[in-house]
C-alpha cells in the first residue's frame, strides 16, 4: 500500500514537472512564432542559464551546451577533446549518445510538440529514478528496524516529494544539466547497495539477486565516478554498505567488525561480547578480503569503462579533459562552490600548491567519517554527500539538492540537531541571494564578482552548518539511547557511564 | 708603405667589384591613387633582391657554420634573422586603423589588420623545432622593430590551413612547410616602429622616395601601416618593406578641395633619388571622371596610370594633382543619381552581440554585391576567452534560413590559457544577397592575473578573414584578394584586483572553520556525569545537570566536551 503512494507521488510530480516544463516552454516561444530552428526547450534552458540559474545551475563539467557541442563535433568527425590538458569536456560515455540530438532534431511543426516531449521527458526521468531510488534507500533502511513505525508510509510519501518538488532539482532539470543524471546513477548505485545482500548479511531479501544488485550498484558507481570523478570518495562508505548494511544503526555503535560478527551468529547469542582473539582475526581478515573483491570488481568495471571511453574516441586524452578538469580547475567559470574565486584570485606561483591543499581537504573527510560511522555507513556516506556537494571543484544546484534530499532517509536523527533552524535560514538566505548577485554582477552590471561570491560563501557556511549539525546528531543519537539502556543496568548505582567511541 | 698601399688598392678592388655586383637589386615605388570620399591613398613599396639565394635549410641548423652573409643593400640584420630561424617566408604588418573597403577598395598590400600581425612558413622535420624558431623570430623581430610582438605568443598563434598559402614558393627539401600566424589587434604602430624600419633600406630616409616617410605625416593620417614580407622565388630572395597610409587632403585643405602633392601629404619634396636604387617610380592613378590636372607633365601614361621615373631628372620632384572644383560629397546625391559600382565584390560587418559578460553571439553580415554566387573562405583565429559553440551556428540568406550555405567547416578546439581556436569554413553568397551568420558564444572568466592592467577596457579580438574563392573547372582552387573585418572589443567579468588576500582569508576562513568543526565534533567522546547522588530513583534523572554550558539543554543528560576529561 505504502508502495503505492510512493508511486503515485513519484507520477504525480513528474506529471506536474513535465507540465511544469512545457507551459514554459509554450511561455518562452509561443507555438505560432515558432522559428526555423527547432530549439527543443533550449529557450527553456537558455531562461534558466540566463535567469534563476544564472551560475548556479550547471556547470562546465555539466553545462548542456558543452554536452551539446561535443556531441555536434563529435558527429561530425571532429575530436571534441582537442590537445587535452586544460579543456573542459563531457564524458566520452555522453557521446555514445549521440544519436539523441538527431532523433530530437526536429524540422516540420508537427513533430516539435514529440520532440519537445521527448526533451524534457529526457531530463524529467533522472528524476523520477531519483526518487524511486531513494524510497528504495529508505525501505532497505527501514526493513530492518524492529520497530515498524507509522512514520515509515509517510516517509515514503514525503521522500520523492522532497527531491522532486525540490527548486535546485528542478532548475538543474530545466536547465538540462547532466547532474541530474548523475545524480540518479549515484542513487542508483547507494540503492543497489543498500538492497544487495553480502556472505556477512543473513537477513533474507524479497529478491533472490542479490548479487547482481552488489554488481549493479559497483557498476553504477564506476558510471557516475566516470561522469565526474568526485564520486571516488563514496566508494568506501558504498563498500561498507555492500559488506554490512544500510540499516539504521546510530544509536547503537560498534566496531565494523563487530557488528557484522553479530550478523553473523544470526542472534544465537544475544549477549555475545567480542569474539575471542583468533575468531577475530579470521574475521577480520575474511572482511578484508571480501572488501578487496568488491575493490577489485569496481576496478574491473571502472576501467572496463575507461576502454569503452577510449574505443568511442580514439585516444586516451578524454582523461584529462573529464577527470583532470575536477582537479586542476581550468575554467574559472563561478559556481556555487569555494574553488573558483579563491583560485581566480590565487598568486599564480601558489596556485598548485593551493590545489594540492583543495583535493586533499576533499579526501582528508573520508578516512575519519568512515570509521566514525562505520556501524552506519549509509550514514557516512550522506555526510559524504554533503560534503562534496559544499566543497567539490564544480558543485552544481543538484548537489545541493541531493544533500537536502538525503536527510529525508535519517528521521532518527532530527530531534538531536542542535542548529536546524538557522542552517535552513542561511541556506534559503544564500540560495535567494545566489541568482540575484549573478544577475547584478554580469547581466546588470551594478554589482561585482564580490557580491556572487558573498553569496557562495554564505551556502558554503550552511552547507558546512548541516553537515556538522548532522555529524553532532549522528554521535549524539548513540548517548541518548545507549545512556538510556545502560541506564537500566546500572540504576542506583553511582558512576561514570561512557559509551562506544 | 708598399704594404698600405697594396691593402687600399686590394680595398678598393674589392668594393668597385661589389659595387659592380649584380646579385643585389633594389626598386622603389610609390603608387598614389584618390580615393572616393576624397582622400588619397600611398603606398611605398621598397623591394630588395638578393639574387640565386635560398632560404636555409633547416637541417643545417644543427650545425654552426652558415654561409658568410655579405650584403650591400640586402639589410643585414634581417638577414641574420632570416638564417638564424631559417625562415622561407615571412610576413609581418603593423597597421593602425579601419580599412574601409566598400570606399577604398582593396588595398595595394592587402595585409591590413588592425593591430600586428605577424606569419612564417617554416619548413621542418618536427613541431617542437619549428615552434622554438617560430618563437625564437617572434622574439628577435620584437628586437629589431621595438614592437611588442613577443606577446604573439602560443596563446595567439594558429595555424589555418588554406587561408594563408605562401606567397612566393617553398623550396622543396622533402620537409613539410608549417605556416604559422599570430595577430595581436590592441598593437600600435609608432614612430618608434618606423625608424627601424627606415634603418632597414639602404639609402635610409636620406634620399629616394623614402624621402616621403615623415613620421609627422605618416602617423598623422587616418589609417596607416608598414609591412615587411620575406618571400622566396626560384630567382632569389626578395624582401618587400611598404608602408601604406590613407591621408585626407579635405581635413587640411582649407577650401575643401582634394588636391594633393607630396608637399602636401607628406610635407617634403623628392630630393634625389636613391644612387643605388635600380629604379624609383611613381604612379598615379588618373580619376575616371572630371576636370583635373596632374603635375608634373606625367612621363608616360598607361592603363589610367600616371608613371615618373625619378631616377631621370636631378630637380626636386613634386607630384600632385589638382582640381578646379570642390570635393562634393557623392553620397548626397545618391538618391538623384545611380549608385556608385560596389569597388568590392562583397562587403562583411562582424559584431559581438548580447548584454552580459557570461555570453554573447558572433554575428557577420555578408552583402554580396554581384550577380553571381561567390564563396567565400571564412577564417577566425579567436583567443580561448571566446568560446564558439559550433551548434549554435546559424545562417540566414535574405532572412531565410540556409544551412546548406556553409560548408567545409574545419575547426581547431581552443586550450584554456594556452591556445586560441582556429574555425575556417567555406561560406556561399547567392549573387546580390545578404547572408547572416551568427553563433553563440561563451566569453570565458580570467585569473586575476590574466587581465591587462586596463581591465575593463576590454580584449581586443582579432579581426576575421574573409578570403574569396575563385574556383574554375580545371584549375586547382585559387585565392582573391582577403578582406580584414575591423576588430572587435569583448568586455569581459572581471574579478575584484584589490581583493586577492581578502579572497583567500575568507574562503580558507570558512574551510577551516568547516574541518575544525566537524573534526572537534568527530573527535569528541559523549559521557554521561552523574554528579550528586541520587535520592531514588525517579529523582535520579531529573537531578542531572549540564556540566559543560555548551551543550544544549534539551535533555536531562549531559553531554560534554571531547575525551580530556
Amino acid at each position: 500500500m505504502h508502495w503505492l503512494s510512493c508511486r503515485k507521488t513519484i507520477t504525480l510530480c513528474i506529471v506536474f514537472r513535465v507540465l511544469f516544463a512545457l507551459g514554459l516552454d509554450f511561455y518562452l516561444s509561443p507555438p505560432t512564432s515558432y522559428a526555423y530552428y527547432a530549439d527543443n526547450g533550449d529557450k527553456v534552458v537558455e531562461f534558466i542559464n540566463t535567469g534563476p540559474g544564472l551560475l548556479s545551475a550547471s556547470s562546465p563539467l555539466t553545462l548542456y551546451a558543452n554536452l551539446k557541442e561535443s556531441l555536434w563535433l563529435y558527429q561530425r568527425g571532429m575530436d571534441p577533446y582537442g590537445s587535452g590538458i586544460g579543456q573542459v569536456g563531457v564524458s566520452p560515455l555522453y557521446l555514445a549518445f549521440s544519436f539523441f540530438p538527431t532523433i530530437a532534431e526536429s524540422g516540420p511543426l508537427k513533430t516539435q510538440l514529440l520532440s519537445k516531449l521527448f526533451g524534457i521527458f529526457l531530463w524529467t526521468a533522472p528524476d523520477a529514478f531519483s526518487a524511486w531510488f531513494l524510497v528504495r534507500i529508505w525501505k532497505a533502511r527501514a526493513s530492518s528496524r524492529t520497530s515498524t513505525n507509522s512514520s515509515s508510509s509517510s516517509i515514503t510519501f514525503v521522500l520523492p516529494l522532497i527531491y522532486l518538488l525540490s527548486p535546485y532539482v528542478i532548475l538543474s532539470s530545466l536547465a538540462r544539466s547532466t547532474s541530474v543524471w548523475e545524480n540518479a546513477i549515484l542513487l542508483g548505485a547507494i540503492a543497489w547497495a543498500c538492497e544487495s545482500e553480502s556472505e556477512f548479511k543473513t537477513k533474507p531479501k524479497l529478491n533472490n539477486s542479490n548479487s547482481k544488485s552488489k554488481s549493479k550498484s559497483l557498476l553504477f558507481l564506476a558510471l557516475r565516478v566516470h561522469l565526474s570523478l568526485d564520486a571516488l570518495i563514496l566508494l568506501p562508505p558504498l563498500i561498507l554498505i555492500l559488506l554490512g548494511s544500510p540499516e539504521s544503526r546510530l544509536a547503537e555503535p560498534g566496531p565494523f567488525a563487530l557488528y557484522v560478527a553479530k550478523r553473523r551468529s544470526v542472534k544465537k547469542q544475544p549477549e555475545e561480547k567480542l569474539p575471542n582473539e583468533p575468531a577475530e582475526n579470521h574475521l577480520r581478515s575474511t572482511i578484508l578480503r571480501a572488501a578487496l573483491n568488491v575493490l577489485f570488481e569496481f576496478m574491473v568495471y571502472w576501467t572496463a569503462l575507461a576502454l569503452i571511453s577510449t574505443l568511442i574516441v580514439g585516444h586516451w586524452r578524454w582523461m584529462s579533459t573529464t577527470w583532470g578538469t575536477s582537479l586542476s580547475l581550468p575554467s574559472m567559470t563561478p559556481n556555487p562552490g569555494l574553488w573558483w574565486y579563491f583560485f581566480t584570485e590565487m598568486f599564480d606561483h601558489f596556485r598548485p600548491f593551493f590545489l594540492v591543499v583543495f583535493n586533499v581537504h576533499l579526501l582528508m573527510y573520508v578516512a575519519p567519517i568512515c570509521i566514525k560511522f562505520q556501524h552506519d555507513p549509509l550514514y557516512a556516506l550522506f555526510i559524504l554527500v554533503g560534503i562534496l556537494a559544499t566543497f567539490k571543484s564544480y558543485p552544481t544546484l543538484s548537489d545541493h539538492g541531493l544533500f537536502i534530499a538525503f536527510w529525508g532517509i535519517f528521521p532518527e536523527v532530527y530531534p538531536y540537531l542542535r542548529h536546524p533552524f538557522p542552517t535552513t535560514l542561511v541556506l534559503i538566505h544564500s540560495a535567494l541571494l545566489q541568482p540575484l548577485f549573478a544577475h547584478l554582477w554580469l547581466s546588470h552590471g551594478t554589482g561585482n564578482a564580490n557580491f556572487y561570491y558573498a553569496s557562495t560563501l554564505v551556502g558554503a557556511c550552511a552547507g558546512g552548518m548541516a553537515i556538522v549539525d548532522a555529524v553532532w546528531a549522528g554521535l549524539r543519537i548513540a548517548l541518548e539511547r545507549h545512556g538510556k539502556r545502560e541506564l537500566k543496568f546500572v540504576e542506583g548505582e553511582e558512576r561514570e557511564i561512557v559509551t562506544q567511541q | 708603405m708598399l704594404r698600405t698601399s697594396l691593402f687600399l688598392i686590394s680595398l678598393l678592388l674589392s668594393s668597385v667589384f661589389c659595387l659592380e655586383n649584380i646579385n643585389e637589386e633594389f626598386e622603389e615605388h610609390l603608387s598614389i591613387k584618390s580615393l572616393r570620399d576624397g582622400r588619397v591613398t600611398s603606398s611605398f613599396s621598397f623591394t630588395t633582391l638578393l639574387r640565386d639565394a635560398i632560404p636555409r635549410d633547416p637541417r643545417t641548423l644543427a650545425f654552426d657554420d652558415d654561409i658568410s652573409q655579405h650584403y650591400t643593400l640586402f639589410p643585414l640584420s634581417l638577414g641574420q634573422i632570416l638564417r638564424q630561424y631559417a625562415i622561407t617566408e615571412l610576413h609581418l604588418t603593423l597597421n593602425a586603423g579601419k580599412w574601409n573597403y566598400d570606399t577604398w577598395g582593396y588595398p595595394d598590400e592587402p595585409d591590413v589588420g588592425v593591430g600586428a600581425e605577424l606569419r612564417a612558413w617554416m619548413a621542418g622535420d618536427s613541431i617542437s623545432s619549428i615552434d622554438e624558431r617560430w618563437q625564437g623570430v617572434r622574439n628577435a623581430l620584437a628586437g629589431l622593430f621595438c614592437a611588442s610582438l613577443g606577446s604573439l605568443d602560443e596563446q595567439r598563434t594558429t595555424s589555418p590551413r588554406l587561408s594563408f598559402p605562401p606567397e612566393g614558393a617553398l623550396p622543396d627539401w622533402g620537409l613539410p612547410h608549417e605556416l604559422r600566424h599570430a595577430s595581436h589587434a590592441s598593437e600600435h604602430v609608432c614612430t618608434e616602429n618606423l625608424t627601424p624600419f627606415l634603418k632597414l633600406l639602404p639609402c635610409k630616409s636620406l634620399s629616394g622616395l623614402a624621402t616621403l616617410l615623415n613620421p609627422h605625416r605618416i602617423f598623422d593620417a587616418d589609417w596607416h601601416g608598414i609591412g615587411l614580407h620575406v618571400l622566396w622565388r626560384p630567382e632569389g630572395v626578395e624582401v618587400r618593406l611598404n608602408v601604406q597610409l590613407v591621408s585626407d587632403p579635405l581635413r587640411i585643405s582649407a577650401q575643401g578641395k582634394q588636391d594633393w602633392s607630396f608637399h602636401s601629404l607628406f610635407d617634403r619634396k623628392v630630393e634625389k633619388a636613391c644612387p643605388v636604387a635600380s629604379s624609383t617610380r611613381v604612379s598615379v592613378e588618373l580619376p575616371n571622371s572630371g576636370v583635373y590636372r596632374v603635375y608634373p607633365e606625367p612621363q608616360e601614361i598607361k592603363d589610367g596610370k600616371a608613371y615618373y621615373n625619378l631616377k631621370n631628372n636631378n630637380e626636386a620632384w613634386n607630384i600632385g594633382t589638382m582640381w578646379p572644383t570642390d570635393f562634393e560629397y557623392r553620397i548626397c546625391h545618391a538618391a538623384l543619381s545611380p549608385p556608385d559600382p560596389a569597388l568590392v565584390p562583397f562587403s562583411v560587418t562582424r559584431n559581438l552581440l548580447g548584454p552580459t559578460q557570461d555570453r554573447g553571439e558572433l554575428s557577420i553580415v555578408l552583402t554580396n554585391n554581384q550577380q553571381d554566387t561567390l564563396q567565400l573562405l571564412y577564417l577566425e583565429t579567436m583567443p580561448w576567452i571566446v568560446q564558439f559553440y559550433l551548434h549554435t551556428i546559424r545562417v540566414h540568406s535574405d532572412n531565410v534560413p540556409r544551412d546548406d550555405l556553409v560548408s567545409n567547416i574545419s575547426y581547431v578546439l581552443p586550450v584554456p590559457h594556452a591556445r586560441p581556436a582556429t574555425f575556417e569554413s567555406v561560406l556561399t553568397l547567392p549573387g546580390r544577397s545578404t547572408l547572416t551568420f551568427s553563433m553563440d558564444v561563451a566569453k570565458a572568466f580570467l585569473r586575476y592575473t590574466e587581465h591587462p592592467p586596463d581591465a575593463q577596457r576590454g580584449w581586443d579580438l582579432p579581426p576575421a578573414i574573409f578570403t574569396p574563392l575563385n574556383q574554375s573547372l580545371n584549375e586547382p582552387m585559387s585565392l582573391g584578394s582577403r578582406v580584414y573585418t575591423p576588430s572587435l572589443l569583448v568586455d569581459l567579468a572581471t574579478p575584484d584586483f584589490s581583493m586577492p588576500y581578502n579572497v583567500i582569508i575568507f574562503t580558507c576562513s570558512v574551510m577551516a572553520f568547516i574541518f575544525g568543526s566537524v573534526f572537534n565534533v568527530l573527535t569528541r567522546k559523549f559521557i554521561v556525569v552523574r554528579l550528586d547522588p541520587p535520592r531514588n530513583q525517579s529523582a535520579s534523572r531529573a537531578e542531572k545537570r549540564l556540566e559543560n554550558t555548551d551543550s544544549d539543554t534539551s535533555n536531562e543528560l549531559n553531554t560534554s566536551k571531547s575525551g580530556v576529561h
